[in-house]
């Protein structure tokens, strides 16, 4: 039975999502995690794992189903706000510091002014930003523009944070420090969903793992137990056999 | 902390209508100098210039008799480019997202948006008035129905602006919108002639332009009369922009031209 008093970080039932030029995206896809978890969603290019995150954060309109972050219905105020989320692609305000994308994202959850600021302080600092604080944000390198993102994520201190692809296209050094950063914001109980490529990552970090495929998800546990599971050295091994369909896929697991 | 309603300390609100001026403020001398230069260039050509070859209209020197129509056809397109500029950007650069997953609500991203084009239009209309006054002597008869008339213009395009925002796919389209739509509307509205001098086509056309309106009651409010009574042009203006700000609303509600 569902803890009522302490519903889960991310509840998803039955969504499906089909855009305008007839293609579904996800079909009647369910995903329940729980509080604190270090959560991976695994899948190819189109498996759905950008529509389920956007459908989460009020970007696309689900056809169907239901969303709930921490109990709350996906489009109200208090979901929203106890979401962050840093996107695949670099999407920063082009006319907008550094310092004034911190601060404004920080005012849309509605931070007074002097908190905003001092917020914006502290993770330039902790993201090696304040020496860029005034330069407009889509003047950085790439490396600096995932910073700014990833410093956005969290100027409102959520509850869930939602990193989808974080580390594509970043050098070695820079994601050694954003992972050892989100892994001790994990340790302080925030509740993170991961998407990615890298999949040495998502066993090295995440707690439990679920495989999306064709916009449903076809496998979903640890990674001990998927690679148990399915008799493979490496989560690499599990992903490669789950995502080419072969006999002992884990719809058993899911 | 995760079952608390969510409580801002200050209004989202007013954070998001803070970025939309501070934008146009930052390159103020395009966003804003631009269009008052700009107007500045027809009351010296078209009216100090040229005026002392024409005629006064309807017993006014034709410098005063343009200025009304050059602060509306300036409001207007200073309306549809901050939109355009504003939300079209927004969406093709996606950083529209940030407000969309904030607990900013619907129609406030819709008001701060066009607040946002409508401080931009005052600005950009005092600008224009505060240099046309003493040149060309200008002054405002009826202050209650200019009032009215400019927040009706101001409104309406403010509208236009966040309307085409939101529906335009390329920036091909905004620029043609400007070219095609807007500049042909705003010239045919009788910023530069009364449509009492226009034969009975024209005249009948000029009254199914929305701008024709706004040019109306701006020009009422500074000289005193205008081609058609202050009732119907007021009337007309404000259900134009009543029209387009539920058209307006309507589309931020259902989000659709906003979201996937």
């Amino acid at each position: 039975m569902p803890d009522q008093a302490r519903p889960p970080a991310l509840s998803v039932r039955g969504l499906t999502k089909t855009y305008a030029g007839g293609l579904t995206a996800v079909s009647g896809l369910d995903l329940e995690i729980e509080r604190g978890r270090f959560f991976g969603l695994l899948g190819p290019n189109g498996a759905g794992k950008t529509t389920l995150i956007g459908s989460v954060c009020n970007l696309v309109i689900p056809t169907a189903g239901e969303i709930r972050v921490f109990g709350h219905d996906h489009r109200t105020r208090e979901a929203r706000h106890l979401v962050g989320l840093a996107e695949q692609d670099v999407n920063l305000d082009r006319f907008l510091s550094v310092h004034e994308t911190l601060v404004y994202h920080a005012g849309y959850h509605g931070m007074t002014r002097r908190e905003a600021r001092r917020r914006a302080g502290e993770l330039m600092e902790l993201f090696r930003l304040t020496d860029k604080a005034s330069s407009p944000s889509t003047e950085l390198s790439g490396g600096m523009q995932r910073r700014v993102l990833f410093a956005r994520a969290l100027m409102h201190r959520p509850a869930l944070l939602i990193l989808d692809e974080p580390t594509a296209g970043i050098d070695v050094e820079l994601r050694a420090e954003l992972w050892e950063f989100i892994r001790r914001l994990h340790a302080a109980g925030t509740t993170v969903l991961l998407t990615t490529h890298y999949l040495e990552e998502a066993e090295a970090l995440c707690e439990e793992i679920a495989l999306l495929r064709a916009g449903r998800v076809i496998a979903r546990d640890s990674a001990a137990k998927l690679r148990a599971h399915y008799g493979a050295d490496d989560i690499a091994g599990v992903y490669r056999q789950a995502m080419s369909g072969a006999p002992g896929s884990l719809e058993a697991v899911a | 902390m995760t079952s608390a309603s969510f409580r801002a300390e200050r209004s989202p609100f007013t954070w998001l209508l803070e970025r939309e001026v501070v934008r146009y403020l930052k390159i103020w001398h395009f966003t804003i100098a631009g269009h008052v230069v700009s107007a500045l260039l027809f009351v010296l050509v078209f009216g100090l210039a040229l005026g002392t070859r024409i005629a006064s209209v309807e017993g006014v020197p034709y410098d005063r008799f343009i200025v009304a129509g050059l602060v509306g056809q300036a409001v207007l397109l200073v309306g549809y480019i901050n939109g355009t500029t504003s939300l079209f950007e927004a969406r093709r650069d996606r950083y529209l997202h940030d407000v969309l997953a904030s607990p900013l609500r619907w129609w406030e991203v819709n008001l701060a948006l066009v607040l946002g084009g409508v401080i931009r239009g005052v600005i950009t209309g005092v600008g224009i008035l505060a240099i046309a006054i003493p040149l060309t002597g200008e002054t405002v008869q009826r202050p209650f129905v200019l009032a009215l008339g400019a927040a009706g213009a101001l409104l309406m395009a403010g509208q236009v602006g966040v309307l085409a925002g939101a529906y335009a796919r390329t920036l091909d389209h905004v620029y043609s919108l400007e070219t095609l739509v807007v500049l042909p509307l705003g010239f045919l509205g009788g910023i530069f002639y009364s449509v009492s001098q226009l034969p009975p086509l024209w005249h009948a056309l000029s009254e199914v332009n929305p701008v024709f309106y706004i040019v109306q009651t701006l020009r009422i409010g500074f000289l005193g009369s205008g081609d058609i009574p202050v009732g119907v042009a007021l009337g007309v203006l404000w259900a134009f922009a009543i029209a387009l700000s539920v058209w307006s609303l309507l589309v931020f509600r259902s989000g659709r031209r906003l979201k996937q």
